[in-house]
């Protein structure tokens, strides 16, 4: 099966329905479609070929949307580039996903026009990439170490699969209106890709602060929010007398969400935020819609299919969360490691710690990944820790989450030096130049040594620190 | 009492080396969104406003009008702090 085909569903049921909404622009299921088919005719002159890999670095927009099912259309396999990536992180997704080119909406050296603000720049992969015969559809790259995997691939199937089974949680229908302000490049599958199966409305809300967007909340009646604690904080402070009656379902994403905006944001607009859990790996195994305020700090009962084991749990009933269930990713890419290596008699140990209480509801304890959440975006501290060891005055270096009451978590550094004239305005200077300006760490410790585990002699791995 | 120059001054040069990227011209008066500050950016500096002088910008005072410029966004800081 091919993902265009739901969007072709959706506009043969909604022809005339917004499909998404960008500033004074609004593109129908039936225009959308009629995009899709024109930027895939533009790039099928490209000769791009089947199985290919393409980085999209597109801001949010109706265009990204547009391209990624004119990609998958022409069987290209999309990698989202996010684009407040530097040159040299393009370069490493490009190398490491073997991408045969990049589409810009700004061209670059040696690019063609494919489209109006579309650019495509061919890029020559030493090895043409290798799906092992599968129907690929998607990669996310995940992290730029040496030693971790590298992207996790999802088939069309696979991601129609977990699309429908993450709405048997959302429940999401053709009358509901999503405003939309996280980035396309980090959330896509079980969101925008569901909203178009579904035929709803999708209103990408230009400003995230709190006027301009409950502005925008009421003036498309919007049903659905789906943002980060942070922003939820944000709207929760606005102080107007403004309501957002519309909504029914405000699901709070990213990073665990802190009680205070929980309530803070239910006193304002007397709307309970939900949480889930999403493991990309997995789609959305949890969600918290039936408890929402009772059981505010719970990701819920498990969702759409899914089953959910405690492994070796302690006796508080704490232990490794192991999942199985419709939708679980293909493979990791580099390295390729296949689904079937990585799961064990079908399950998949997510590495994070959890609870579930006598009513089904899981509670997640701690990650055992050390990934750290800023607002909305995940930053892998390998990444920056790979950056710093490069630099000749660091000889090793450790990056963790550091809890911050608004935003989930931030980056800190430690450094041990190798020289003592080494000056940490330069390491920060250095950083700029080779890292995305949100994974600076905000603050640097020198220390003498860093923590190991007594038996690998790993850096042993900080859970965030308050 | 703290000048807003002062905290303009130094926002200002933390957008130029953090936030945007070296060809993109910044001063006191040049419209923040429309030079591509987003979300993220936001956060950058609110970052740098708790790092520098000690306190988080209330997320109520985190409106469009506070957002407009440099300017805007250290006037918005220095009367947050001096009434402190």
């Amino acid at each position: 099966m091919n993902l265009t085909e739901l969007l072709e569903q959706a506009a043969k049921r909604y022809p005339q329905k917004p499909a998404i909404v960008e500033e004074s622009t609004v593109v129908s299921y039936g225009e959308l479609v009629t995009q899709v088919g024109e930027l895939a005719r533009q790039i099928r002159s490209l000769h791009i070929g089947n199985g290919s890999r393409v980085g999209l670095a597109f801001p949010n927009g109706i265009a990204y949307v547009a391209l990624t099912f004119a990609l998958w259309r022409l069987n290209i396999v999309v990698v989202p580039v996010p684009t407040e990536c530097p040159e040299e992180e393009i370069e490493e997704i490009a190398v490491a996903m073997q991408l045969a080119g990049i589409l810009t909406p700004k061209p670059r050296t040696n690019s063609v026009a494919v489209a109006p603000d579309c650019y495509f720049t061919k890029l020559n992969p030493a090895t043409p990439p290798d799906n092992h015969g599968l129907n690929l559809a998607f990669i996310r790259f995940t992290s730029g170490t040496t030693s971790a995997r590298k992207g996790v691939a999802l088939s069309h199937e696979t991601i129609r699969d977990r699309v429908l089974s993450a709405n048997k949680a959302f429940g999401i229908t053709p009358d509901d209106t999503v405003i939309w302000c996280l980035p396309m490049a980090h959330h896509f599958l079980i969101t925008i890709v569901l909203y178009i199966e579904v035929g709803a409305t999708i209103i990408l809300a230009r400003h995230v602060t709190a006027k301009p967007f409950l502005e925008a909340v009421n003036h498309w009646k919007g049903t659905v929010l789906y943002a980060a604690p942070f922003h939820f904080s944000m709207w929760a402070r606005d102080n107007s007398a403004a309501q957002i009656p519309s909504v029914r379902l405000a699901v709070s994403t990213t990073c665990a969400l802190p009680q205070t905006v929980a309530d803070d944001f239910f006193k304002r607009f007397n709307l309970p935020l939900v949480q889930g859990l999403g493991v990309i790996e997995l789609g959305l195994v949890a969600l918290n819609t039936a408890a929402s305020r009772e059981k505010w700090n719970s990701v819920g009962s498990v969702a759409g299919g899914f089953e959910l084991r405690i492994v070796n749990p302690d006796a508080d009933g704490c232990g490794e969360l192991a999942v199985r269930g419709p939708g679980i990713f293909d493979a990791y890419v580099a390295p390729w490691v296949p689904r079937e290596e990585v799961l064990r008699d079908g399950w998949f140990f997510t590495g994070d710690i959890g609870r579930v209480d006598a009513d089904s509801f899981l509670f997640l304890l701690s990650r055992k990944t050390a990934v750290i959440n800023l607002a909305g975006r995940k930053v892998f501290p390998e990444e920056i820790e790979t950056v710093l060891n490069r630099y000749p005055a660091v000889s090793e270096s450790r990056v963790y989450g550091k809890l911050h009451p608004h935003l989930g978590e931030t980056v800190e550094a430690e450094v041990v030096l190798s020289s003592p004239d080494a000056k940490l305005d330069t390491i920060h200077a250095f950083c700029r130049e080779h890292l995305a300006s949100y994974k600076i760490p905000t603050r640097f410790t020198i220390v003498a040594a860093l923590p190991r585990t007594p038996v690998t002699g790993k850096i042993r791995r900080a859970a965030p620190v308050a | 009492m703290i000048e807003p120059q002062e905290i303009e001054t130094k926002l200002l040069d933390f957008l130029k080396r953090e936030v945007f990227a070296a060809n993109v011209v910044v001063t006191p008066e040049t419209d923040l969104i429309a030079s591509g500050f987003d979300s993220m950016s936001l956060v950058r500096v609110l970052l740098f406003i708790e790092q520098s002088y000690g306190f988080w910008i209330p997320e109520g005072e985190i409106t469009g009008d506070a957002l407009q410029n440099v300017r805007s966004l250290a006037a918005t800081a220095a009367r947050i702090l001096n009434a402190r």
